[in-house]
């Protein structure tokens, strides 16, 4: 299966749900595993979740473009909002004592700690994130 | 995707509220409403039992961390039980492990309280 899988969204709610769930039938007729199915549904709505706010400042006229595959054993997807961009190499770690306490600040670093592979285009508006599947 | 639902019981001195569904962007709002009435109240003693909670992101970390600072701020304690193994994963990850009191029961979070 190498089908790739190109979506829009605009806003939180509905629209992220919506797309959450087709990638979620999508894993499930890969007999993708629960544990691997939570991590990738945690990562892309924080990775969406971002991108709305973030990255688009809640602007629902500007578009987050997602493009999302399975090939090669590995569940791999993208989220791009249409904002400037931000230092990722800059994002305090939320485990310090100092940031422990703070109420925001951990989508970031659960998408790190939970995919296996992550990076980001050079302004920081892309995000791609791979997770392996066995 | 679960419907988030919210039941709060009273024991003696002690809140045990047991939360249902998502904790997440959708659901954070409603709950930080609900447990605002505690924390207004300044109730010294809440338990959360999240046994019917699969999934919580990082909204709904964050909303069980404002919580707790609320608690503290008027002396009050918070104690979570009964965690799915992804959802404390996520705590342990995120070292939130290291700031709440984590009972693997709501009878041993009650207990001693």
């Amino acid at each position: 299966m190498s089908n790739t899988y190109l979506a829009q969204i605009h806003g939180l709610g509905q629209e992220i749900d919506g797309l959450v769930k087709d990638i979620l039938r999508l894993l499930d007729s890969c007999a993708a595993g629960e544990a691997v199915s939570f991590d990738i549904r945690l990562c892309l709505e924080e990775a969406l979740i971002n991108a709305v706010k973030h990255g688009n400042k809640n602007n629902k006229n500007l578009p987050i473009k997602v493009s999302y595959c399975i090939s090669g054993g590995k569940f791999m997807a993208s989220v791009e909002d249409s904002g400037n961009g931000f230092d990722y190499k800059k994002i305090p770690d939320p485990t310090t004592k100092e940031n422990l306490l703070n109420t925001s600040g951990r989508g970031v670093y659960l998408i790190r700690r939970l995919m296996d592979e992550v990076s980001f285009n050079k302004s920081g508006s892309k995000i791609t994130m791979v997770k392996y599947l066995k | 995707m679960v419907n988030m639902q919210i039941n709060k019981t009273r024991q003696n001195d002690m809140v045990i509220c047991s939360i249902t569904g998502d904790i997440d962007i959708n659901s954070s709002p409603d709950i930080r409403k609900n447990l605002d009435e505690l924390t207004g109240k300044q109730e010294k003693k809440i338990v959360l039992d999240l046994d019917n909670v699969s999934y919580i992101d990082s909204s709904g970390l964050a909303t069980l961390v404002e919580m707790l600072k609320k608690t503290r701020k008027y002396g009050g304690k918070l104690r979570l039980s009964n965690l799915a193994d992804k959802v404390k994963s996520l705590f342990e990850i995120t070292k939130l492990d290291k700031l709440f009191e984590i009972y693997e029961t709501s009878e041993q979070a009650k207990a001693n309280f």
